[in-house]
């Protein structure tokens, strides 16, 4: 037509911005190719990126006071142990009596276990969970013990909790040991004179999972649920009876309440921890930092416990490392690839100081990879995790003797050690004027002491995702430009080329529709009762498919009927555009909500994207490169594949057999149905 | 187009209006199983959905506020219009045992939805057979035919029902719904040149929200000119034409034309824009009597005034929105800020001008146009806005069939809207994010808005443009 070409030719000078558009667009195969790779490298620098940390508030001032611990308190957690481990009455009874000794106000919550639930809209409905459970027997019935010490003084208005999970029925040695490093502390605390917020010290139930009890703590403190149902229903119960007399006991007295006590907002969460074994060269002390969904505590409590283990109580601070990396070896011939070209450049320019020895880099990899790991896959590392819902940083500091718990000579030693580790932490704490704020929340781990922080850990990222617009803008072109040729002649179909896209966009919409419906159907299948995982999971299987053949038949007639009358190539390239762009789309959002978890995704499903073709005109094509990338295509697909169904299958028991909570499954489940929609698409894609 | 395609064509039409019921009827069913949904997903609460002018629960306090004798605008909560209060309140107190609270006002909303639906295509009906007549008279037909082809009414109508953003608002219990409802009126109104109708929806528009308050250019138009249709320049040549031709040849067969063009070309009929403005008068008065007797008895009109146009347009809550107020009077001194007010509310004013000369032959399209300015740069804006310019895009499906980054806009708005309340939460709730987080979605929301408007209007002036070439192109054929 006279006027389209008038129209193009109107325009002859061209921003250079737009320029290098245009030139990125039609070179978009190498510009793809260079991104990804060179994302891939970024990703394999970062232990090298990474830096050291450092106390960022200042008002922290940590090991600035001299530690205040003595023997006295340690003799005094040794009797407290002793009686835990020796007494015939309940531990529980045992504990608020030692706490009530201290004049602090003792509490129980009782509580029942929480069920797995999974709510898969609860990212989007709200952040109080009413969740209220029916139908629990009365013998399942856990109570943690609370005891709160006033600070002279605070106002009441901010507190520091310590967590120390044990089990009842049966106080391991491990258990016993934290539970009386925690003791000293708090006979400590409730002398001192500087104490400026309250401190709580949960005995939390661990008899059916640490983390469900104290979530449901947490969930009383901040968003009591009130109803009468589940009162009577605890009324009507024998052992609710038994714990109600508990208050009136002659001897467990003046400081017990009956209601729940609150102590303001809290500031910081420790949960202390110690290893059953020993057998370790040293002691040690485990940082566990992961809540739920990949968030992590503010940057300067891990560098507290860290400044205070390595100078002040000679701990060995340890991070989780995943260690079937630390003897790879393509990972220590890397690390020697790069320590010597660190070298290379420091003998070129002294102050690039860029080059760290290959076991570093090694020991940074496998903490780092362990780190994104265990972001990724969304669940919290410890019973820490609830905290972090309710905006609370906290983390696990699980210590690790030299010799068994059991037969220990130097228990003083190890109780005052740790003791001193506490207070020096809870003291720090202490100091802060407002909410932890000025270190970093997004941080990956590559040491104890070395973070990459969230400018660093983005380029990578931003890397491997740039094909995807670069890639989607070029096949549109491509699209819109060949639907132009090839219906020149017919005035009705040029009049929507500029529209074109819809149909595609349509389909891609189904196939993501039958995606969030697929990831939806667990929440359903989990009121079913008496069900096993197997049997839920097969008519997980079962319901799916015959929701997409639902689908197929409300939705996807019209779409699939219309499709066979457009030209094939400009339509495949027009889905092929539509599906990457809402991989970015997805991608991107997910780096926002989760970075490791898209991190990972990107990894998986940038390659398929961008290899994609469909089978039947590579098989008309019959050159070797055309067979060859077909076969790269079926062979990613089948790589990619296994993951994503190991990963449903995991999801999908897990989420039955009720190990983990909360709406960290929301973005779990929602990723992995992301990726099968993905993967079901690019299906769809190659066999078109 | 010869006879043997026009039959399939027809089929179409036919086949297409059956589904179209089927899928207005499929989306209210839609809009009622998510009201079903436990507390409607907390879409009300949500900050996209609902801003202080439109939410219910302010609504509700306003309506609590009056039912025990306080003004409804004491405490500074309810900023709305007296009139929505005898409308919705008590709608809003009304519980039916096992149903889902505010049922009836979502069932008022959804309602509202599908009449805006209807009268988006009715009034795309009457645009596009205007719309094909005039191409007609300047003898353009195969065009005409063209736009006959996509039944561009009942397409904006499904566009606005099954909008995302329609949906939100409608179950999130905006009061938008009803905003969007009174300008579609005034559209309509003005297409079917109904002057009692118009007048009456312009009015409670401007009431309800202030900022409709400049469609009275376009309506103006719409009344003194007729709806949208190629530049006038181009009729008056082709009488020309006619005129030399008719005076040498046969003058009865071109007659009916002619006396058709003379009113094409009439160029500007005073007496329905009297009427107009007459009917406007007329309901203004109506609603400031009927407003001044429900307030009677707290302070009068004046209070009314100041707390919703003064609360508009002051900007006194500054609690965050889809908009960019909010952030920058956040941050700006106090003794700039009525500096600034006057500079941001000028912006609207700024465009009203160029805009309206330029596109004065297409009044509906401009209103679209001001819709999206306004809603893009008003104090409080939320999706309900949106939706109603996103419906209206339709109305041009085949004029803006040529728009360039079509495909972008889509993603685009698809990212921003998911983006957004994943910010709102990293803020909010998870406290891993910060004020700036969420503001940069809301500058990504702007500038998508304002390279929709800017390739709209782009693409129309191109259409524009290659009707000229074709009708000029035509009558050098028939000179030569």
């Amino acid at each position: 037509m006279v006027e389209n070409d008038s129209v193009t030719e109107k325009k002859p000078r061209i921003r250079p911005i737009v320029r290098l558009g245009f030139f990125l667009i039609s070179h978009s195969n190498y510009v793809s190719l260079l991104c990804f790779l060179s994302g891939i490298v970024a990703l394999l620098l970062l232990p090298i990126l990474a830096n050291n940390t450092y106390i960022s508030e200042n008002a922290l001032m940590p090991g600035s006071a001299n530690s205040m611990l003595s023997t006295q308190h340690v003799s005094h957690a040794n009797k407290f142990i002793n009686d835990l481990t020796h007494s015939d009455i309940e531990s529980h009874k045992t504990v608020a009596q030692y706490m009530s000794a201290l004049d602090a106000e003792v509490t129980y919550h009782k509580f029942y276990p929480q069920l797995n639930q999974f709510h898969p809209l609860h990212f989007f409905t709200s952040s109080d969970s009413g969740i209220i459970s029916k139908n629990i027997s009365c013998s399942s019935l856990g109570i943690n013990v609370a005891g709160i010490i006033r600070a002279p003084r605070g106002d009441g208005k901010e507190a520091i909790v310590l967590v120390t999970p044990y089990n009842p029925k049966k106080v391991g040695p491990g258990e016993a040991l934290s539970l009386g490093i925690a003791y000293s502390v708090f006979s400590l605390l409730s002398r001192v004179t500087w104490l400026a917020k309250d401190v709580i010290w949960l005995v939390a139930d661990s008899q059916y999972g640490e983390y469900s009890a104290v979530s449901a703590w947490l969930r009383e403190y901040q968003a009591p649920v009130f109803h009468e149902a589940e009162i009577v229903n605890s009324e009507t119960c024998n052992d609710s009876i038994a714990i109600s007399e508990l208050g009136q006991n002659p001897y467990s007295d003046r400081n017990s309440y009956g209601g729940f006590r609150r102590a303001g907002t809290m500031a910081a969460a420790l949960v202390i921890k110690v290893d059953e074994q020993g057998n370790h060269h040293e002691d040690s002390l485990n940082i566990y930092p992961e809540a739920s969904n990949g968030q992590m505590p503010n940057l300067d409590l891990i560098n507290i416990v860290n400044y205070l283990g390595v100078h002040k109580t000679g701990f060995r601070i340890k991070v989780k490392k995943m260690f079937s990396l630390l003897g790879s070896r393509w990972l220590n011939t890397l690390g020697g690839i790069f320590e010597s070209l660190g070298q290379i450049a420091r003998s070129l320019n002294p102050q690039w100081k860029f080059g760290i020895s290959a076991t570093e880099y090694v020991e940074g990899a496998a903490t780092l990879a362990s780190s994104m790991y265990s972001q990724g896959l969304g669940v919290p590392t410890g019973s820490h995790g609830a905290f972090r819902d309710y905006q609370v940083d906290a983390i696990t500091l699980k210590i690790s003797p030299k010799d068994s718990p059991t037969k220990m000579i130097r228990r003083n030693d190890f109780i005052l050690r740790g003791g001193r580790l506490i207070e020096g932490v809870i003291r720090s704490i202490n100091n802060l004027l407002e909410k932890f704020h000025q270190s970093f929340f997004l941080y990956l781990l590559s040491s104890s002491s070395k973070y990459v922080s969230v400018g660093v850990y983005m380029i990578p990222f931003a890397l491997l995702v740039a094909p995807l617009p670069i890639v989607a803008a070029s096949l549109h072109a491509d699209a819109s430009k060949s639907t132009l040729q090839s219906t020149y002649s017919s005035e009705v179909e040029v009049s929507h080329k500029s529209w074109k896209w819809l149909n595609s966009a349509r389909k891609v919409l189904v196939i993501h529709l039958w995606g969030a419906v697929v990831s939806l159907l667990p929440y359903f299948l989990y009121q079913i009762p008496n069900s096993t995982p197997t049997t839920n999971f097969t008519v997980w299987g079962i319901l799916s498919a015959f929701s997409l053949i639902i689908l197929y038949f409300i939705l996807g007639s019209p779409i699939f009927e219309a499709a066979p009358s457009q030209p094939e190539k400009g339509e495949w390239a027009s889905l092929k555009s539509v599906t990457i762009s809402t991989a970015f789309i997805g991608l991107s959002l997910m780096s926002v909500i989760n970075f490791a978890t898209a991190e990972i995704g990107a990894l998986l499903i940038v390659p398929i994207c961008l290899m994609a073709r469909p089978l039947k005109l590579d098989a008309q094509a019959r050159s070797w490169r055309a067979l060859l990338r077909a076969t790269c295509n079926l062979a990613l697909g089948f790589i990619a594949f296994p993951p994503v169904a190991y990963f449903l299958v995991k999801g999908a028991f897990e989420d039955f057999n009720g190990t983990n909570v909360g709406d960290y499954w929301n973005w779990v489940e929602s990723l992995w149905t992301w990726n099968s929609a993905t993967y079901l698409y690019v299906e769809s894609v190659e066999l078109t | 187009m010869s006879t043997k395609t026009e039959t399939p064509v027809k089929k179409k039409n036919q086949k297409k209006i059956q589904c179209f019921w089927s899928w207005v009827i499929g989306s209210v069913i839609l809009r009622l199983i998510i009201i079903y949904f436990p507390k409607n997903l907390n879409l009300s609460s949500r900050p996209e959905v609902s801003t202080p002018l439109t939410s219910i629960r302010r609504l509700a306090e306003g309506y609590w506020l009056k039912q025990s004798s306080m003004s409804p605008y004491a405490g500074s909560m309810y900023h709305g219009s007296p009139l929505l209060l005898t409308l919705l309140g008590p709608l809003t107190v009304k519980r039916i045992e096992g149903q889902p609270d505010h049922l009836l006002c979502s069932l008022v909303f959804v309602i509202a939805d599908v009449v805006t639906a209807m009268l988006i295509c009715a009034a795309g009906k009457k645009l596009q057979a205007a719309y094909s007549s005039s191409l007609q008279s300047i003898g353009l037909h195969h065009l005409s035919e063209d736009s006959d082809i996509l039944p561009s009414g009942d397409f904006a109508a499904l566009l606005y029902l099954w909008n995302p953003f329609t949906i939100v608002a409608c179950v999130g219990l905006s009061t938008s719904a009803i905003e969007n409802l009174m300008v579609v009126v005034t559209l309509y109104g003005a297409c079917a040149r109904l002057a009692p109708l118009a007048a009456f929806g312009w009015v409670m528009a401007t009431h309800l929200s202030l900022y409709p308050a400049i469609l009275i250019i376009p309506v103006i138009l719409l009344f003194g000119y007729g709806p949208d249709a190629p530049p006038r320049k181009l009729f008056r040549q082709r009488t020309n034409l006619e005129v030399d031709d008719s005076a040498s040849g046969d003058r009865s067969c071109l007659e009916d034309e002619l006396v058709n063009e003379k009113r094409m070309l009439n160029v500007f009929s005073w007496r329905p824009v009297v009427l107009f403005l007459f009917w406007a008068l007329l309901w203004s008065s109506y609603v400031l009597v009927l407003c001044g007797i429900y307030v009677q008895q707290h302070s009068g009109l004046q209070e009314m005034f100041k707390s919703t146009y003064g609360f508009i347009l002051t900007i006194q809550d500054l609690s965050p929105n889809i908009g960019v107020f909010w952030y920058f009077f956040a941050e700006v001194f106090d003794f700039f800020r009525s500096f600034f007010l006057i500079v941001f509310h000028g912006n609207i004013l700024l465009m009203i001008l160029p805009l309206a000369l330029r596109l004065n032959h297409r009044p509906c399209f401009l209103a679209f146009v001001y819709i999206v300015l306004s809603s893009m740069l008003k104090s409080y804006p939320s999706v309900g806005d949106s939706a109603l310019y996103l419906g209206l895009l339709g109305l041009f499906a085949y004029e803006l069939k040529d728009m360039q980054f079509s495909f972008f806009l889509f993603s685009g708005y698809v990212g921003v809207s998911l983006l957004s309340p994943v910010m709102h939460n990293l803020w909010i709730w998870r406290g891993t994010g910060n004020a700036n987080f969420y503001f940069a979605t809301a500058i990504g929301y702007a500038c998508l808005q304002i390279i929709l408007v800017v390739e709209s209007v782009s693409a129309m002036l191109n259409h524009d443009r290659m009707i000229t070439k074709l009708t000029t192109a035509k009558l050098q054929n028939v000179k030569s």
